[in-house]
């Protein structure tokens, strides 16, 4: 069975050109383009995995992670954060509240971001 | 008689001496208050109108001076402050806790960052001095809550800006990627070298934006975010595996010479000292012709890890060699190779090798190769 990726992203060209990348390797994938329906999401698709921004309209990234490791249903999965941040700060954050990795988006390819998800879906 | 006229003209003549011997005096004495007047004017005057605030405290902690400012900064009228026992008063608005910490150590300070209640943040300067024949202490109060405030607003600043900026980036890498790897169908050979050349660029892009970032954390001073006790040889063997890519396309020998001993750990950060062995191996790279050799080893000596890069590339001129740590300086022989390159590179490593503590130093040949050297203390 092909795994689940949610991609939460609010900037439609990057949301569409990894869905494509993932697609096309055989992910399935589901896309949120806020922080809200990225939560909800998570809590009705029950994804493998999570790609998550940070910088999103309504709720950001950080809340989002910190509300889906709070809930039992969801907090098992795995949450990548990919943002454009990528201060100490801001990594430091992200991991203490529960992500796996922290990815700057203009540092990966689509094809290193996929390698990323492997790891952790393997 | 005539002995007598003459005995009291002397005595005379001595009075009138004395006189004016007397009203030199006195106007000396007039010269000396009015010059004290005025010195005590003059310091007063400086006092007043210091733009710190000043407070001085006698030997039995009696708060003998304050300042305009310090009312300010206290929020507190003088009268209710002075002649009081700098341990004993309680004042409205402002917590003087901190402050009282301070001085009941009876060491001076130095601009010591202190924070008296909610956003006021003050840095604070002690010393002690002659008060007559007793001690008294000086204490200078700088404000710098403003300055506090608009330094988290540049982090801000900073933190938006590289995201605004990284974004369109990331966009032009993926799909040019996506491209190349022929995600959406075949390009001809023509086209992807096209294409190679403008990821290349956009690479270009993204690395200066790191750089600008970092040199902008540099300069608000908290670069060092966390350091750890930690051996060096990881992230000298992460850093060059970092680096496998380009090794590889410039048929560049890269060798690690690594210590025969275990080395002791040193106290790192460790994100920032791996940027500041990729810089380093980064130009070596860079200004290293095709086929040539790069040697790197760590070795400790006299209680320091001592770093060592030594290179076969285009050297550095002697006349440059002064400027060489300087934001945005280039070396005049690789301008004209037509390399990338910001400038900004020696001078953030040696940011980061000076907030180690530690010491950078170099040694090159134009055309025969340049070796750096850099020694983080034990």
């Amino acid at each position: 069975m092909s795994k689940k990726v949610l991609i939460i992203e609010d900037d439609k060209f990057l949301r569409d050109l990894l869905g494509k990348k993932l697609s096309s390797l055989g992910f399935d994938t589901v896309l949120a383009v806020d922080g809200e329906e990225g939560l909800e999401k998570i809590k009705t698709e029950k994804p493998d995995i999570v790609l998550l921004d940070l910088i999103l309209p309504g709720i950001n990234g950080f809340e989002v992670l910190e509300q889906a490791k709070k809930d039992p249903s969801v907090n098992e999965i795995p949450i990548i954060i990919l943002s454009n941040l990528g201060q100490s700060e801001d990594i430091e954050k992200g991991l203490g509240l529960g992500a796996k990795d922290f990815l700057v988006k203009a540092h990966f390819t689509p094809q290193e971001i996929v390698k990323k998800l492997q790891v952790f879906l393997s | 008689m005539e002995n007598l006229n003459q005995e009291i003209e002397k005595k005379e003549k001595e009075l009138r001496k004395i006189r004016l011997a007397f009203l030199n005096i006195l106007e000396d004495t007039q010269d000396a208050k009015d010059w004290a007047v005025e010195e005590k004017n003059k310091t007063m005057a400086v006092i007043n109108n210091f733009t710190d605030g000043l407070l001085v405290i006698d030997h039995e902690n009696k708060i003998e001076l304050v300042s305009p400012t310090i009312e300010k900064l206290f929020k507190e009228k003088k009268e209710n402050i002075l002649g009081k026992s700098i341990f004993k008063i309680n004042l409205k608005k402002i917590k003087l806790k901190p402050l009282v910490e301070i001085l009941k150590k009876k060491k001076e300070v130095y601009r010591k960052e202190i924070e008296l209640g909610e956003g006021i943040l003050l840095e604070m300067t002690t010393a002690y001095f002659d008060f007559g024949k007793k001690k008294g202490i000086l204490v200078v109060l700088h404000d710098v809550s403003k300055d506090k405030i608009i330094e988290r607003m540049k982090t801000e600043f900073v933190s938006i800006a590289a995201h605004q900026l990284r974004t369109p980036l990331s966009a032009i890498k993926w799909s040019l990627r996506m491209i190349l790897d022929g995600d959406v169908g075949s390009i001809n050979e023509d086209q992807k070298d096209l294409l190679e050349k403008t990821y290349t660029s956009n690479e270009r892009m993204i690395g200066l934006i790191n750089d600008l970032l970092n040199v902008t954390r540099i300069e608000e001073g908290k670069f060092l975010y966390k350091p750890e006790k930690m051996q060096m040889e990881g992230i000298v063997v992460n850093v060059i595996q970092d680096n496998e890519d380009v090794i590889k396309m410039k048929n560049i020998g890269v060798k690690f010479e690594k210590s025969k001993k275990l080395l002791p750990p040193v106290v790192i950060d460790e994100e920032k000292m791996s940027l500041a062995i990729h810089n380093l191996l980064d130009n070596a790279l860079k200004y290293t012709p095709e086929k040539g050799k790069i040697v790197i080893s760590l070795e400790e000596k006299d209680n320091e890890i001592i770093f060592k890069i030594k290179d076969t590339g285009v050297g550095i001129p002697e006349d440059q060699k002064e400027r060489i740590f300087t934001k945005f300086f280039r070396g005049s022989n690789v301008i004209k190779m037509e390399t990338e390159g910001s400038g900004l590179g020696l001078y953030t490593t040696k940011n980061i090798i000076d907030s180690h503590k530690g010491k950078i130093w170099f040694e090159s040949e134009e055309n025969k190769g340049t070796t750096f050297y850099f020694s983080i203390p034990v």
